[in-house]
């Protein structure tokens, strides 16, 4: 502040105070409480002869700009978290979930137990079991029901067929009545002559 | 506490209209400082200083509302006067329309108040 100035207010408040004081009145009812460095400065400062300080900075903003900040980092935590999401599909370890596989049930009611085995087998059932027969079962046993229940088609089914084979009698064939015999060496020659001698 | 709390308020008030004050008790008259002080008691406002005249003087000198010479004075230093400049009227001019609206608002709800406590 130039000197000029200064002196110019202060001669313009040594005069002020003097008459003040002249007519009872006290410098404190002029100037006030405030600090008289303080009322300098004010004054100067008002005048224009000296920079006014810079204003505190906001505190406020400079929670706005922390919330802003933390809210971007948690944005872009949320993005790579996605990217390594998706890309975690095509490499590293993964767990497969194999949906379960669906196939076609065959009827086998009537079989024999062997040949029931292996239709349901050859079906791609690669589970199954006969019920009854926990120690094993005979191929002469005849399949007398299923689950799931095949019709005259096939049934898809996802549970585990169960074949319920019990003995049956034994349906004798009367291979004499058909004409059929049993292959035996003495038989295979009896047919052969058979067909060697027209009747 | 509630002496404290009025006088804030007073003091808050006369902030917005004491720029005004003073170019009404120079706009006919110069006047010094301590003299502004006095015909502003003289006017009805007492409760006038605190340090807040000066710094107001120097705000409206240098926005130029306010014009200043020097005199000399009887038996002391050359006292500096102030003035209303012609911007400074205007000023106050258009100050003293815009406080009448302000005050003829406030004054239409203040009068409600009073007339319920009343």
């Amino acid at each position: 502040m130039p000197d000029l100035l200064a002196e110019e207010m202060a001669t313009e408040l040594d005069s002020d105070l003097a008459e003040a004081q002249a007519d009872g009145v006290s410098a404190t009812e002029i100037l006030g409480e405030s600090d008289p460095r303080r009322f300098a400065a004010n004054w100067a400062g008002e005048r224009g002869l000296v920079s006014e300080p810079r204003p505190p900075k906001r505190r406020r903003r400079i929670w706005l700009w922390i919330v802003v900040a933390l809210f971007l980092v948690l944005f872009a935590t949320w993005l790579a978290l996605q990217a390594v999401g998706s890309g975690s599909a095509t490499s590293g370890p993964s767990v497969e979930v194999t949906p379960p596989r669906r196939v076609s049930v065959p009827n086998v009611i009537g079989m024999k137990a062997c040949r029931a085995v292996r239709t349901v087998a050859h079906s791609g059932v690669d589970d199954w079991r006969v019920i009854g027969h926990q120690h094993g079962y005979t191929c002469d046993l005849v399949v007398v029901g299923q689950s799931p229940a095949g019709p005259a088609g096939h049934r898809e089914a996802a549970a585990r067929p169960e074949l319920d084979a019990r003995s049956a009698r034994r349906r004798r064939h009367r291979r004499s009545r058909r004409g059929l015999r049993r292959p035996t060496p003495a038989n295979a020659r009896a047919a052969a002559r058979d067909r060697a001698e027209p009747r | 506490m509630r002496r404290m709390a009025s006088e804030s308020r007073r003091s808050q008030m006369l902030r917005g209209v004491l720029d005004l004050c003073l170019l009404a008790v120079v706009v006919d008259e110069p006047a010094y400082g301590y003299e502004m002080t006095r015909r502003l008691r003289e006017r009805g406002l007492s409760t006038v200083g605190e340090g807040s005249i000066y710094p107001l003087l120097g705000r409206l000198e240098r926005e130029g509302l306010v014009a200043t010479h020097r005199e000399a004075s009887d038996g002391g230093p050359p006292r500096k006067y102030y003035s209303a400049s012609p911007s400074g009227r205007r000023a106050l001019a258009e100050g003293v329309r815009a406080w009448r609206d302000v005050r003829g608002e406030v004054d239409s709800v203040l009068a409600t108040i009073e007339a319920e406590v009343a």
